[in-house]
């Protein structure tokens, strides 16, 4: 794989990758790509493409409010940090 | 000479009980962090499910712009990593979104109606509310999740001006159908704004987008701003770099957004978790049935229909209730120019005073039509019907009792009024030879006299005709 795409994928996917990491990456990433480049092998040319495979019809929810109040604070008690009610991280901006 | 294209994106925030993933509930200022789940706080195992109120409320907006209906319409992950959004992707339409290629026409006034492409509308979850401050930044979660109808327009439009009325006229819109509040200092509807120009004939320039837009009017102005500021780029030789703009209210200027273009990436891909959504032939049905006169036909309607010029029209037709509530007046009686003077007239006076809704008010077409036929069958003086609808307001009161209450009820009853101006006139003898002799203008005087003689209650038509015969009988 392109040392550059590889930089890029890295940067989207937030990881930090030292020089030899990315080397050794670089190669193995490029022998992934190219077993599953395989799959472009079959001939698709007058299939459907298949989004999902067990719909029968169309999955909807009523549009009604469930109410499980102890659930927000028990969310919130997972906060490392808070503040009143708000939920604090170091600024991001 | 330079062409200018202006494309929109407009976000509306549906009204719905329920977020439009979870049943989290779907409400503007709360408490922070109350109406949050496992589901849209993006828990490890959960799964999104939709909410059907949401689907319908997208598809009436679809159907109202024209648009042609995917068969088969598909949710997808569009990922980042901002704090604003738990899961880490925001769950979007993007290759199938639910309606592609429709139109808004605008109404530029004098009859001049521009068809503006619909390039397509999806549905998406917003993201948190993010609050920076000092080294920190406060999280608050409660809108994640909640259900955002996003419209994307073709570059059609040509200048700040016709961007302002498209959204002023897509508001109007939106709130008719009644799927959003559309109020965009609260966020409901929020636009960015994308522009470029370019020689004529020679297609679309290299554009930039601007974001921050939280009214009608400063849309206007960041692409009078940007327009000016691309002009003057491309006149003196230069290129536009294409990238995301600020605009800032305070300095009335737009500033560039300093982004990394190469995390600029979203890696759509079918959500997993949620099956496609195919519109059936009953629900599509149930839904055109169920959408409403859109204002630009409902303004064509009043002005034909009821001879109503072209200002006036537009104020009633301007919010839905107002016109229903104009066309109620003439279902009872009222004539439409007379229906419509008063409620742009002094019944807008009465709800800025109020500061209330005309549904939530004490006004309802019922009241003012009774109120306005007794001024029409003379009972009433239209000062005195102002004085009752003011009294409507505070009192909450049916408008007869009002009338008795203030002591308004004209005095047209022959016999009562003749007294009175023979009265008059009789004090005023030398007035009423000065008439006789051609001095038209001193039955003002006497007419004058006849009011504070009645606390200004003698109805003023038949008081004028009295005073006439009077003198003229005695002459
Ligand atoms: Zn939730």
């Amino acid at each position: 794989m392109d040392v550059m795409d590889l930089k890029i994928t890295a940067e989207l996917a937030k990881l930090a990758l030292t020089e030899e990491e990315t080397a050794k990456l670089s190669e193995e990433v490029a022998r992934m790509l190219e077993y599953f480049s395989s799959m472009s092998e079959v001939d698709v040319t007058h299939l459907e493409p298949t989004n999902y495979v067990l719909q029968k019809e169309n999955r909807t929810r009523i549009d009604s409010e469930k109410n499980e109040s102890d659930i927000p604070d028990k969310i919130l008690g997972n906060a490392p940090r808070r503040e009143d009610r708000f939920i604090v991280i170091p600024n991001v901006l | 000479m330079y062409q200018t294209f202006i494309g929109l994106e407009i976000h509306i925030h549906l009204i719905t009980n329920s977020k439009v993933f979870c049943s989290c509930r779907n409400e503007f200022g709360a408490e922070p962090n109350t109406n949050i789940c496992p589901v849209c706080m993006g828990y490890p195992g959960v799964l999104p499910s939709l909410n059907a109120e949401a689907v319908r409320k997208s598809y009436q907006v679809c159907m109202a712009l024209d648009c042609t209906l995917n068969e088969t319409a598909i949710f997808e992950r569009k990922n980042y990593f901002y704090p604003d959004m738990p899961k880490n992707y925001q769950i979007s339409q993007f290759a199938f979104p639910f309606g592609i290629n429709g139109f808004f026409d605008i109404d530029l006034g004098g009859g001049t109606v521009k068809r503006i492409r619909i390039h397509d509308v999806h549905l998406e979850e917003d993201a948190g509310k993010m609050i920076h401050s000092g080294g920190v930044s406060f999280l608050d979660y409660n809108r994640a999740g909640t259900p955002l109808l996003e419209i994307v327009t073709e570059p059609d439009l040509a200048s700040g001006e016709e961007a302002e009325i498209f959204l002023q006229q897509f508001r109007q819109m939106v709130r008719y159908l009644g799927v959003t509040d559309g109020n965009m200092e609260e966020g409901s509807m929020r636009c960015d704004a994308n522009v470029s120009i370019n020689e004529q004939g020679k297609g679309l320039g290299i554009k930039t987008e601007v974001k921050n837009l939280n009214s009608s009017r400063f849309v206007n102005k960041a692409l009078e701003y940007e327009i000016k500021r691309h002009t003057k780029v491309i006149s003196a030789g230069g290129t536009i770099i294409q990238e995301t703009r600020l605009w800032d209210e305070d300095r009335n200027v737009t500033r560039s957004m300093r982004t990394k273009e190469s995390s600029n990436d979203y890696r759509y891909f079918p959500e997993p978790d949620l099956p496609p959504y195919l519109p059936d032939k009953d629900f599509l049905q149930e839904v055109r049935e169920s959408l409403v006169e859109l204002p630009l036909a409902r303004k064509g309607r009043f002005m034909s229909e009821y001879a109503l010029s072209e200002s006036s029209a537009a104020f009633v037709t301007g919010e839905k209730e107002i016109a229903d509530f104009f066309e109620k007046m003439v279902q009872h009686g009222v004539a439409p120019q007379t229906a419509a003077r008063w409620l742009s007239g002094d019944v807008q006076k009465q709800l800025n005073l109020s500061g209330e809704s005309l549904k939530a008010s004490a006004l309802t077409p019922e009241r003012l039509s009774r109120l306005l036929v007794m001024v029409e069958d003379g009972k009433i003086s239209r000062d005195a019907a102002k004085k009752v609808l003011a009294a409507i307001f505070t009192e909450n009161e049916e408008p007869e009792k009002l009338v008795k209450d203030l002591g308004l009820e004209q005095v047209s009853n022959k016999e009562d009024l003749e007294k009175v101006v023979s009265e008059i006139v009789n004090a005023h003898e030398k007035v009423a030879e000065a008439i006789r002799n051609g001095a038209d203008k001193q039955i003002g005087f006497l007419m004058g006299q006849v009011m504070k003689a009645t606390a200004g209650k003698a109805n003023p038509k038949i008081a004028q005709q009295l005073i006439k015969n009077n003198i003229f009988k005695q002459g």
